[in-house]
Formats: C-alpha cells, sequence, structure tokens
C-alpha cells in the first residue's frame, strides 16, 4: 500500500471535517479498506481512524427505541450481543455466518455496510471496470458465477454484506452525520443501484459517515431467520441469502420483511413476496408461491441461472421454518 | 567400496532406468514378524517444540544483516512482446537499489532452453518483466508502479483442447504440443474389443486448474560471499536448486550452498530453483547485499505452478459378467506456458484393472496460463476422478454393485509389465473400508426422498512410492554416545526426520533422544533426492539404516576391543552395551569416552537398487458418505473411510496426518477448488485465498483411516513405501460417486459446486420439480 | 437532514507519512519501533522486532496465520496497523512457552502431530489460546469455530481440534492438581 497521513480526530465533528478534504478515507476495523489499500485499488493520502471515537462504540436497547448500535461495534459484540440473540435473533445469526472469528472482532457494523463489493473484476487492478470508473462491467460478458441476477446493468456485482440484509429486514435505519447536514434514513433509501454520477451502492457522501444503526421495536409476536447459501462451509461471501423477519398472529403472517442478498447490487427486498404471505397461514404452497414471485423478473447471466433456483429454495426454506416454529 | 548398479526407478508414473552409485552393504530388509522397538511407534515429531514455539525459521522468516527486499513486475497480458521498457523513474526512487530487466542481465536459458530468465516475450499473465530490490517490500512496491513497459498484445489460447489445433496461437517454436505428439500406450485392441462388448460406457471430463496454495510462497534469500553463494530456499530439493543456480550462473556445485530447515508447504510445486532464485542471486551480487525475494499470494498464484486442467474422453466395454474388456483414453492436460515434462492422466486406465485392451492417448498441450507443476499425484488425481467414475457408471449399466466390479476385475500382477507386485493391500483395503464405511448395509441408510439425499461412494488407488537411488547418509557417532545422522534430504512437513531418527535409532539400539538428524543443507549433507513423488522415506530411510549399521558394527568391534571381549557376546539395547557375562550393562561413555578420549566412529550408507522381478507400488481405497441438498446444491461430506497399503508403518502417527491430509486436499479439488481464467482476457480472476477455496476447519468431515500394515518384501530393506501422494488420488472420485449415488446423476466435470449440481439436477426428475 | 450542531474543535493528531516512533506492548515488553503508518502490526512484529512466529500467507485477511492476540481478542496481523496499536496489549505465539515450560497448546500439539509443515501453527495456537483463556471447557464444536479463521493446507484439522480439547484438558488437570 502506498503511504499515508495517520489522523486521530478527536471527536465525530473533526472527523468528518477531516474527511471533507480530497484524498481522505475513514478507517474503522480496516478489514476491507486495508486489503484495497494493498492492492492499490484505493491509495488514499491520509486516513482518519474511527476507532479513536470510542463514541461510536455503544450497542442500546430501550423498549420504546428499539435497539442503537454505534457504527464502531463490532460483528463479534452483534453476534455475541444477549439481547440481540433474544430479541432480534436474525441480526446475530447473520453476524455469526459473517467472514471468520478474528474478522469479526476487527470489522465494524459501519465498515460492514459501507464495504466495497467482492466482485473480481473490481477487485483485480488490471481491469478498470466501470464500477471504478471505466466503461465496462467486464463481469456481464466474463465470468459471472458470483454476480448478479436482478438488476446487473450496468454494474452485476453484489452487495457483499449479510448484515445487510438482515438489517433491512428488520426495517432498519442507518444514522448519518455529514460537514453541513445529519440525518436518519431507513436502508431502503441508504443502498441504492449504482448509476454514472454515482458509483458505488450507498448514498454515503465522501465526507459523510454512519454514526448508528437503529433498529426499530419489533410487533409483539415477531420472528426471524437469515439463512446463507455458500460454496465453502464457512468464510465465504453469500451465494445467496435470504432474510425474513415476520410478525405473527398466532399462526397467521400479519406482516413480513423478505429481503434477498447475493442476488442484486444491493440487498434486495421483494414486496411482491411479502404481498403473498400477508394475512396468510405459511403452508409450502404459500411459500411456493412467494418465492416464486421473489424471482419475478430475474434475468441471469450465463453462469448464474443456478441463482434463481438457490434463492427460491432459500425464501422457501425460511417461511417453512418461521412457519414451523411459529407452531410451536 | 562404491559401487556402480542399473536400476529402474517410477516417478510421478513415469519410469526411468539409470546408473546409480552405492556405498556399503546392503542389508536384509527387517522381517515382517521382527521385533522392532522404534519403528512401528507412534513418534511425536522430534522437531515439534521448533514448530509450537515460533522458533522454527522458515525460509520467509530469514532475516540477515542489511538485507534487501525484490518484488517482481509480471505480464498483464496473456501474451505479448515488450516493445520498451522505462525504468528511470523507479531507480530513482528513494531505496531502491537495483532494477534487473531483460537488458541488463545476461540471457540466462531455462528449462533447456524453452524460455530465458527475463525476455521480451511473454506467455502467459504473469510472466516475469523485471525485478526490483529495495530497502523495504513497500518501496518495492512503490517502485513497480513507476516502471513503464510499452506492451504488444498478441492472440492467445487458454483451452488445451483448441490450442492442440495447429490453427492456434503458437506458444513455441515447435508447436504447442509437448514433444509434437500425444503420448500413446496400447495394449491389445483397444478399439476392436470396444466394438465387440456387450457393454459399454462413453463420457467426458473435465478436470479444473488446481492452485497448491502452500502457505509459505514459493522463494529464496540469497548472500554472497566472495564467490560462494548461500541460497535459502523453500524447496523440496535442496540439490536440484544447487543444480539449477550452479548451472544458470556458471557456478561450480561447491560453491552454491542451499539451506531449507523447515518449509511451509509445498506439495510438488517447489522441485527447483525458481525465476525468483536466479534474480536474488544477481541483484544480491550487483548490489552487494543480501536479498529477501518471497512471492506474495497473488504472485504464488500466477507463476508457481498449478495442477493442470484436463479434458477426458473415455470409453469402457465389459462382458454382461462385468469382465472388463476395452478401456479407451484421450487425454488433453494444459501445460500453461512451460514445461519439459507432461502428466500421466491415462495412469489410472492403465494400471488399475485386469483389461486385455487398453489404449491411451494423452496430449500435453501449452497454453497462455501459469505454468503447471506437479502437485501431489499429478495426472493421478485427475485420472482418477475421470476413470473410477467410469466404472462407476458401468456398474450401473451392468446392475453391480461398484466394489464388486472392481473386485471381479483385481489383478495380482502390474497389467503393463506383467510382473508381480512386491505387496498388494488393496483387496484387504477394500474389505476393510467397506467394513467401515458399511458399504453392504448402505442401501437401509440411503435417503432417495426428499431434499437431503444421501448417498455412497468409492475409488480405488494405484501410485508408485518405491523411491530408489541414490540416496546417501553418513551417521556419526560421538564420544558421548550419541548419534549425529547427517543426510541431504529434506522435511517438508511430512515428518521425515523424525522417521529418519526412528530408524536409526532402531538399527543402533539407541534411545531416540540421543539421535539427531540433520538435512536441509547441500553443503553439510550428502546427497539425497527431492522430496517428492512419496519417495523421501523408501529413498532415504533404507540409506540412513545402512548408515547407523555400519556405525555400529564400527562400534561393537572398537567395543570388543576395548572390553577385550569377543565381538559377538556383545549387543546394543538403549544406548547400553549388553556384555555377556556382565551383570550390568554398560555405559557407552565409559568405553568411548574414558578410554578413547576424542574420537568419533562414521558410518556410510547408501540406498540400494529396487529389485528387479517386482513391480513395486502402493495402493488404496477410499469411501465417502454424503448428504446432498438437492434445493440449494450443497453437499455435506458425513464421512470419509481411507484405506491404504503403503508397505511398513514406520510411524503411524504421522502417517495419519498424511491420510488425512490427502484426503483434506481431495476434497477441497472434488468440492471447493478452482482457478477462473477471464476467457476475454486471460486473466487469473481469483489468485487468491478469498475466491480460490481451500477447506476450511468446517469443512472437514470425520475421517477414519487404516493402515494395511505389512512390510514389503522386496521394496527395500525397510519394507516401506511412500504415502505422500497415496491419500488424495482416490478421495474427489469418491466423493463424485456419493454424489452420483445420492442425486442419480454423474457430474463429470470438476469440482462439483452447488451451481454444478443444480444444473445436474435440472435435468432429472429430483430438480425438475423446483425449478 | 438537519444541520449538524457545531462543538468546540478540539485538537487533531496527524502521524506520518514518514517515519516516527510507535510505541507497542509486545509479550510484557515495551518497544519502541521507528516506523511509517503504513507498516501493518504483522510486519512491526517480524521485521522490527524479530519475532517471526506470527506468518504472512496472504496478507489480507483470507488465511489466519498472523493471528495474534490483541487486548484478549484473536485478530489478523496484517490487517491491523501498528500505529493503531499503541496502548494494546499484544501477545504472540513467542509468549506461550515460559522459562521453557511449553503451554499446554503446544504440547497437546505436540503430542496429538497437529501440524504438518506447521506454517499454520502459530496462527492455529494463538486462535485456540484466545479460546481457552475465556471458555476452559469447549466443545468439539467450540473448538472448530475458534479455528474456522485459520486455514491449514497441509489439512491437520482433525489433530488440530484433538489438540484444542487435550489442551483444554492439561489446563483443567493443572487447576485442579
Ligand atoms: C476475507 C473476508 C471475508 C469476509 N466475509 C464476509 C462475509 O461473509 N459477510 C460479510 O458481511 N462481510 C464479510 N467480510 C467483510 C467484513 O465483514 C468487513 O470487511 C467488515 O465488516 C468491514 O468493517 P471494517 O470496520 O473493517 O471496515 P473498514 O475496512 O474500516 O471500512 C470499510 C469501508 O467503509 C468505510 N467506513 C467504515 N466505517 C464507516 C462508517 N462508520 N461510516 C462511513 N463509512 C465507513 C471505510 O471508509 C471503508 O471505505 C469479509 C471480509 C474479508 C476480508
Ligand atoms: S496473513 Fe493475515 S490473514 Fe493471511
Ligand atoms: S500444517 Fe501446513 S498449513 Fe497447517
Amino acid at each position: 500500500m502506498r503511504n499515508f497521513e495517520h489522523i486521530t480526530p478527536p471527536d465525530l465533528e473533526s472527523a468528518v471535517d477531516l474527511l471533507s478534504e480530497r484524498g481522505t478515507k475513514s478507517i474503522a476495523g480496516g478489514t476491507d479498506l486495508l486489503p484495497e489499500m494493498k492492492s492499490r485499488l484505493r491509495s488514499p493520502r491520509r486516513l482518519v481512524n474511527l476507532k479513536a471515537l470510542e463514541e461510536l462504540r455503544y450497542l442500546k436497547h430501550n423498549a420504546r427505541k428499539g435497539f442503537q448500535i454505534g457504527a464502531l461495534t463490532t460483528l463479534a459484540e452483534i453476534e455475541s450481543n444477549e439481547l440481540i440473540r433474544e430479541k432480534i435473533p436474525i441480526l446475530a445469526q447473520a453476524a455469526s455466518v459473517a467472514a471468520s472469528p478474528q474478522l469479526r472482532n476487527m470489522g465494524t457494523i459501519g465498515g460492514n455496510l459501507c464495504q466495497s463489493v467482492r466482485c473480481w473484476y473490481y477487485r483485480a487492478p488490471e481491469f478498470k471496470c466501470w464500477l471504478k470508473g471505466g466503461d465496462t462491467c467486464y463481469a456481464i460478458e466474463g465470468e459471472n458465477k458470483f454476480h448478479a441476477i436482478l438488476e446487473s446493468s450496468p454494474c452485476c456485482a453484489v452487495h457483499p454484506s449479510d448484515l445487510a440484509p438482515a438489517l433491512m429486514a428488520l426495517g432498519a435505519s442507518v444514522h448519518i452525520t455529514g460537514t453541513d447536514e445529519e440525518g436518519t434514513v431507513s436502508l431502503e433509501e441508504f443502498f441504492v443501484r449504482p448509476k454514472a454520477s454515482n458509483r458505488q451502492m450507498t448514498i454515503l457522501g465522501a465526507n459523510e459517515l454512519i454514526t448508528e444503526v437503529q433498529v426499530p421495536m419489533l410487533d409483539g409476536d415477531s420472528s426471524g431467520i437469515y439463512l446463507k447459501a455458500m460454496d465453502r462451509k464457512v468464510w465465504a461471501f453469500a451465494l445467496v441469502s435470504v432474510a425474513v423477519q415476520v410478525s405473527w398472529d398466532k399462526e397467521r403472517v400479519k406482516g413480513a420483511r423478505i429481503v434477498l442478498g447475493g442476488v442484486a447490487p444491493i440487498p434486495w427486498r421483494v414486496p411482491a413476496a411479502e404481498e403473498i404471505v400477508r394475512d396468510q397461514a405459511i403452508t409450502e404452497e404459500i411459500a411456493t408461491s412467494a418465492s416464486e414471485a421473489a424471482l419475478e423478473g430475474a434475468q441471469p447471466l450465463r453462469d448464474n441461472g443456478y441463482k434463481i433456483a438457490l434463492a427460491k429454495a432459500l425464501v422457501k426454506r425460511a417461511l417453512m421454518t418461521l412457519a414451523e416454529r411459529a407452531k410451536k | 567400496m562404491a559401487r556402480v548398479v542399473k536400476t529402474k526407478t517410477e516417478f510421478e508414473g513415469n519410469f526411468f532406468e539409470q546408473y546409480i552409485v552405492i556405498e556399503g552393504d546392503e542389508l536384509t530388509p527387517w522381517a515382517a514378524d521382527e521385533k522392532l522397538e522404534k519403528v512401528g511407534k507412534c513418534t511425536p515429531r522430534v522437531d515439534g517444540s521448533e514448530r509450537v514455539t515460533g522458533d522454527a525459521k522458515y525460509t520467509y522468516d530469514i532475516q540477515l544483516a542489511g538485507m534487501l527486499y525484490g518484488r517482481i513486475l509480471r505480464s498483464p497480458y496473456p501474451h505479448a512482446r515488450i516493445k520498451s521498457l522505462d525504468t528511470r523513474a523507479a531507480e530513482k526512487l528513494h531505496g531502491v537499489r537495483a532494477v534487473l530487466t531483460h537488458k541488463n542481465i545476461p540471457q540466462i536459458p531455462l528449462r533447456m532452453g524453452q524460455h530465458f530468465l527475463l525476455e521480451p516475450t511473454l506467455r502467459y499473465a504473469g510472466d516475469e518483466v523485471a525485478f526490483i530490490v529495495a530497502d523495504d517490500e513497500e518501496i518495492a512496491e512503490d517502485a513497480l508502479e513507476l516502471i513503464e513497459v510499452d506492451y504488444q498484445e498478441l492472440p492467445f489460447v487458454i483451452d488445451p483442447e483448441e490450442a492442440s489445433q495447429p490453427s492456434s496461437p503458437q506458444i513455441h517454436l515447435n508447436g504447442n504440443v509437448l514433444n509434437g505428439k500425444p503420448e500413446e500406450y496400447e495394449r491389445g485392441d483397444a478399439e476392436k474389443a470396444l466394438r465387440e462388448a456387450d457393454v459399454t460406457i462413453e463420457a467426458r471430463f473435465t478436470t479444473q486448474v488446481a492452485l497448491h496454495n502452500s502457505l509459505e510462497t514459493h522463494g529464496s534469500v540469497c548472500a554472497w560471499e566472495g564467490d560462494s553463494l548461500t541460497v535459502w530456499d523453500s524447496t523440496q530439493h535442496i540439490y536440484g536448486v544447487r543444480a539449477g543456480v550452479a548451472q544458470a550462473l556458471g557456478l561450480p556445485l561447491n560453491k552454491v550452498r542451499v539451506i531449507k530447515k523447515y518449509m511451509g508447504g509445498g506439495f510438488g510445486s517447489k522441485n527447483g530453483a525458481g525465476k525468483y532464485t536466479l534474480l536474488a542471486a544477481l541483484a544480491a551480487k550487483k548490489v552487494g547485499r543480501p536479498v529477501h525475494m518471497m512471492l506474495t499470494r497473488k504472485e504464488e498464484n500466477l507463476a508457481a505452478g498449478n495442477r493442470n486442467n484436463t479434458i477426458q474422453y473415455l470409453r469402457l466395454g465389459a462382458k454382461r459378467d462385468g469382465t472388463l474388456t476395452a478401456i479407451y483414453l484421450r487425454s488433453y492436460a494444459g501445460l500453461g506456458a512451460y514445461s519439459l515434462w507432461g502428466t500421466s492422466p491415462g495412469g489410472p486406465a492403465r494400471q488399475l484393472y485386469a483389461c486385455p485392451n487398453v489404449k491411451t492417448i494423452q496430449y500435453s498441450v501449452f497454453t497462455n496460463t501459469g505454468p503447471m507443476a506437479a502437485f501431489r499425484a499429478p495426472g493421478y488425481v485427475e485420472g482418477t476422478f475421470s476413470f473410477e467414475q467410469a466404472i462407476d457408471m458401468l456398474a450401473q449399466k451392468l446392475h453391480m454393485d461398484p466394489l464388486e466390479l472392481r473386485l471381479k476385475n483385481y489383478i495380482d500382477t502390474n497389467p503393463m509389465s506383467g510382473m508381480p507386485y512386491s505387496t498388494k493391500g488393496l483387496r484387504e483395503a477394500y474389505e476393510r473400508g467397506a467394513k467401515l464405511i458399511g458399504w453392504r448395509e448402505r442401501k437401509s441408510k440411503k435417503i432417495t426422498q426428499g431434499t437431503q439425499r444421501r448417498g455412497f461412494g468409492m475409488a480405488s488407488q494405484i501410485w508408485g512410492g518405491s523411491g530408489g537411488p541414490p540416496a546417501y547418509a553418513l551417521c556419526k557417532l560421538n564420544n558421548d554416545g550419541s548419534a549425529t545422522i547427517i543426510t541431504g534430504t529434506q522435511d517438508i512437513g511430512t515428518g521425515t526426520k523424525t522417521v529418519l531418527a526412528q530408524i536409526a535409532a532402531e538399527e543402533l539400539g539407541f534411545p531416540i533422544e540421543r539421535v539427531s538428524v540433520e538435512l536441509g543443507d547441500t553443503q553439510d549433507g550428502v546427497y539425497s533426492p527431492l522430496s517428492a513423488g512419496s519417495m523421501t522415506l523408501p529413498s532415504v530411510g533404507p540409506a540412513v539404516r545402512v548408515a547407523a549399521h555400519d556405525a555400529k558394527e564400527q562400534l561393537l568391534s572398537i567395543a570388543a576391543q576395548v572390553l577385550e571381549k569377543p565381538k559377538d557376546q556383545i549387543k546394543l539395547k538403549d544406548g547400553l552395551l549388553h556384555v555377556q557375562g556382565l551383570e550390568k550393562p554398560v555405559e557407552l561413555k565409559e568405553v568411548l569416552a574414558m578410554k578413547l578420549q576424542n574420537f568419533m566412529i562414521i558410518g556410510k550408507g547408501a540406498r540400494g537398487p529396487n529389485p528387479e522381478k517386482y513391480s513395486v507400488n502402493t495402493f488404496g481405497a477410499q469411501f465417502a458418505d454424503v448428504t446432498v441438498d438437492t434445493e440449494t446444491g450443497e453437499v455435506l461430506i458425513n464421512k470419509i473411510v481411507a484405506v491404504h497399503e503403503s508397505g511398513r508403518v514406520i510411524n503411524p502417527l504421522t502417517i495419519g496426518s498424511q491420510i488425512e491430509g490427502g484426503v483434506i486436499q481431495g476434497l477441497g479439488f472434488a468440492l471447493t477448488e478452482e482457478r477462473v481464467l477471464d476467457r476475454h482476457t486471460g486473466l487469473v480472476l481469483n489468485p487468491n485465498l478469498e475466491e480460490y477455496k481451500v477447506p476450511t476447519a468446517l469443512d472437514v468431515p470425520e475421517i477414519e483411516h487404516e493402515m494395511i500394515d505389512r512390510a514389503d518384501p522386496y521394496a527395500n530393506n525397510l519394507g516401506a513405501k511412500g504415502v505422500g501422494e497415496p491419500p488424495i488420488i482416490p478421495t474427489a472420485a469418491a466423493i463424485a460417486n456419493a454424489i452420483s449415488d445420492a442425486i442419480g446423476v454423474h457430474v463429470t466435470d470438476g469440482p462439483i459446486t452447488p451451481d454444478k449440481i443444480l444444473k445436474a439436477l435440472n435435468k432429472t426428475q429430483i430438480g425438475g420439480n423446483h425449478a | 437532514m438537519a444541520k449538524a450542531t457545531k462543538t468546540k474543535r478540539a485538537s487533531v493528531t496527524v502521524r506520518g507519512p514518514h517515519k516516527m516512533p510507535v510505541h507497542l506492548f509486545v509479550n510484557r515488553q515495551d518497544y519502541e519501533l521507528h516506523v511509517e503508518p503504513r507498516r501493518t502490526l504483522l510486519d512491526a512484529l517480524r521485521k522490527d522486532l524479530g519475532l517471526t512466529g506470527a506468518k504472512k500467507v496472504c496478507d489480507e485477511g483470507t488465511c489466519g496465520a498472523c493471528t495474534v492476540i490483541v487486548d484478549g481478542k484473536p485478530v489478523y496481523s496484517c490487517l491491523t496497523l501498528a500505529i493503531e496499536c499503541e496502548e494494546k496489549s499484544i501477545e504472540t505465539i513467542e509468549a506461550l512457552a515460559q522459562d521453557g515450560k511449553l503451554h499446554a497448546l503446544q504440547q497437546a500439539f505436540i503430542e496429538e502431530d497437529a501440524y504438518q509443515c506447521g506454517f499454520c501453527t502459530p496462527g492455529q495456537i494463538m486462535s485456540l489460546k484466545a479460546l481457552l483463556d475465556e471458555n476452559p471447557n469447549p466443545t468439539l464444536d467450540d473448538v472448530k469455530r475458534a479455528v474456522s479463521g485459520n486455514l491449514c493446507r497441509c489439512g491437520a484439522y482433525p489433530k488440530i481440534f484433538r489438540a484444542g480439547l487435550r489442551a483444554a484438558e492439561i489446563l483443567r488437570s493443572k487447576k485442579g492438581a
């Protein structure tokens, strides 16, 4: 990696101020940024060390607001937090199947939501792909087994985060602080399909930081599940993942949020499938049609057609599992 | 007295006849029922504490005063010519000490002139362009960015079958097919037999490029003292590196010292000097400081070798009763840009069963990709994957049990040479393995309904593993009753040091703590062959035994003279002299140090020739029990059973490690590991450990293993054969057969990833319901 | 969105890009190094302190051979900047054996032959050390998970699992004794 200045900001304010200068990047756990710097995909001149901001490392819960998770909270802290395991286990599950134990000790929830895509063309310095400011997405015509089956243009990389689909299924928001503005946006607003004027998967400006992730209180009787298919048992990004959070009225679904990972450039919420299960007791038939609806419009590339069958299977399996549990 | 004898040696499926020099008298092999005290006992590594404390110094860890670091600029194109190259900016960077390019170094031919150390023609993405040494790695990397190269891109080819066509871009002057033609073998008339067979099957198989990913990358540290060069090298063959360096740099052998004490894995890929070695040596000379040149992980995966991909067309013919009558194989293997040899995917087809009509046609083809290197049982892993699946296909068609079909075609003599095997424990391996996996009861455990299908599969293994001469050893007996074994072999992680200590201690009648083993240094050692092809133990072990025996005989004569007793009344046991007529055993020290002061006994030993009338091979069988999720395509391996016969077991503890390790690498090859090339640019997309997926702790199933422990009476004086490659050979095939048993369809392209399973299922009843 | 409320500007600490003093507390010893901000903890340990037990295999968080314990947690030292480790307690494989006596894990690794080439071994042991420090009674599954971020290319896993369990046993029996 190229050399840089290392800056310890005294507070959040100065951190965002510092980020306004060109060539400056924030570093949290560094697990995503440092590999990018080592392969010289990015060579910031200055790094602002967010870990100095102890005020961003907390995990609070109360009955009115639900969970407030400081951006510097590590994946390991989330995975092992008793309250999270009890009240929103879907998030603990998602954290526990991400990366490896050491990476979970290092990586933060803020960094996880802001991490770059793992597309091999993006990660290889030899390709100046569209996402890096070039004109071609090499994967569309190239080796695209791990790529998007939905919204696969102009860039068919998939968002790699395991936490993002789970958080989106929980209806989570992020609090963003910038130099001029701050505010809270839902994850559906936070993640955006990349476009020529914004070649990244979030709305975050260079001088903005996520300071907090908020998970609202869930409806009385609610349960969720996160399923992740991998081509190795651990330490692999999802081929496809699905996060489902259902609120129940006895054995009937009051409302459901179903989000797919690994299928689109951003975590992919599927309202059509949610609609099918609403007000229903989940049967195999309903789960099957929800899974069909979830993949409506999917357009596989040459090598990733299998993701359709896989995603359908996971949606169906997630719904069936939750329904089984609801019966008990 | 030194003697010259002729011997036959097998290496990685190829036979060589050579003359060798041997020393000392050959010993009678230990008998099958010999009462041995050290050999055959679980013995923890004699260098265990170095390994667990971080004290073990690997090549990567060598740090010398004033040491500089090297980095290599590599071709970004699969085929190109350097039009021009400007290194001025890089040279000016603070901390850069030298930049080497084809313009400022001698033209050093490699692989008998197939290519040069640095040259303007680049034949794969990753080929070496320039070399930088600097005060630190980061600075060298900064400098890499400053070298300006103008490349002329050339047409390229990456598929071996396509590359074998004359119309393809030519990589070397004499064409893309190694030696201009395929390697053919025929016995009987396979085509005719196929026409006449009651039952035939035909299938096309492909196997992927697999990357060794040894955790320690390839590399060297080079330092000069006057005109002598010392090379620390992460290698499986210190004398090979010495020869390579000496030849390339025009140095006499005694001026090149190669050292390798510990190595972080090699698996066949580290058998000689690399370009990194020569570049580091040249730069160290130029700058007058030591140079540390270890490849990065990415370079390792581009340039340090791989298991080549294959395309295999197989046809089998049999009688209705299961008698194999015909085997026909045509294979293409992609060598990458450089190689002097090709692997033998036809090995298993030619050797595993009694079949009178066999034809194999093996094309080894150059492509514009990273060069292949031996990778644990090269050819045989790929060949077994296809051939043993084909046998299962045949069994299916014959409605025969796959094990019965294999037993039906069992053979006790080598079908290629007609010679009997020195030992062949395959039948017992089948029996034991079948028992351990519950083969005959498997029907009741199979799951044929629902989304979690369970199936069972098996495959057989044949490999050489005889080892052979030349290999030498010395045994020094010190005057305090301790012994030092001097060899020039290397412990590549398999426990060589430990088994050699056991052998020496056994022969000497010393406790193992009194024996130390020196290896991994060409200057202090005596010649040993490379540690590859399952040949270290059966090559070096017998020489060590001879040397220890020689030393012991000398010691006993000396003791006899000092004690004034006939020699045959003195025995060595536990490091003590047991003398007939004396109540108490005598400490060696008493006899030696006290009476003779400073003296040393030097025993010499050499590996004798291989038997002339026997075929020495290793055998084994593996069984797999798997569950396939038919909705997600994920495979869960419930259990692998591995039973192997490699002659006498010297150390059950370390042999178990070899078996487990082989199986685990085999399952990575079966399920997850694959180098991916971009078809449009020829670049490797996953030269890393993230997307090249080697098995993790959680991918490992229960592995039950057993050895058919049987002293080989003819192989060598230990009765032991190699075990390095055998355990990886049948694993992928056994898993593939189990998957097919579970889902009812064979996946003939490796690795068997979820997408391929889902695709295969799509064509069947099972998948149809879900898609 | 609302405007952030400005508070008083406090001072920022800027270090580098050139070499500067960095203080590390490694294996109960204080060290002062002169390194650039881009120095990883792994390189600092290996090159500046000569502690070569932690290995560099991938340099990007995909192998685990560089695992060391920082403030009680196993982390990848290749993805940790040395400069960010000041005021932290760093433990490496070199500190495990004390007064020439091997740690229970080291003893168990030898007994079980839980390695082949040994290149991954320091990382495996550090991951297990962190586990046993926290959980003296691990299950097989705990042990497997603890090393699930440490690749072993030689495939010593089954024996690594056994060594982990065996070490826990040794430690418990020592406590009991
Ligand atoms: C080998 C490997 C495997 C992995 N596997 C998985 C997996 O299976 N599933 C998964 O979900 N993740 C996986 N990850 C990703 C890992 O979880 C992330 O790297 C980690 O969560 C990122 O956190 P960090 O704090 O280290 O981020 P950093 O590397 O510090 O930062 C990442 C990016 O986010 C920015 N950033 C960090 N914090 C903030 C903030 N608060 N506000 C705004 N921007 C910020 C940084 O500037 C940088 O651009 C893997 C990573 C690796 C290296
Ligand atoms: S070297 Fe740090 S994880 Fe591989
Ligand atoms: S022992 Fe070789 S990598 Fe683990």
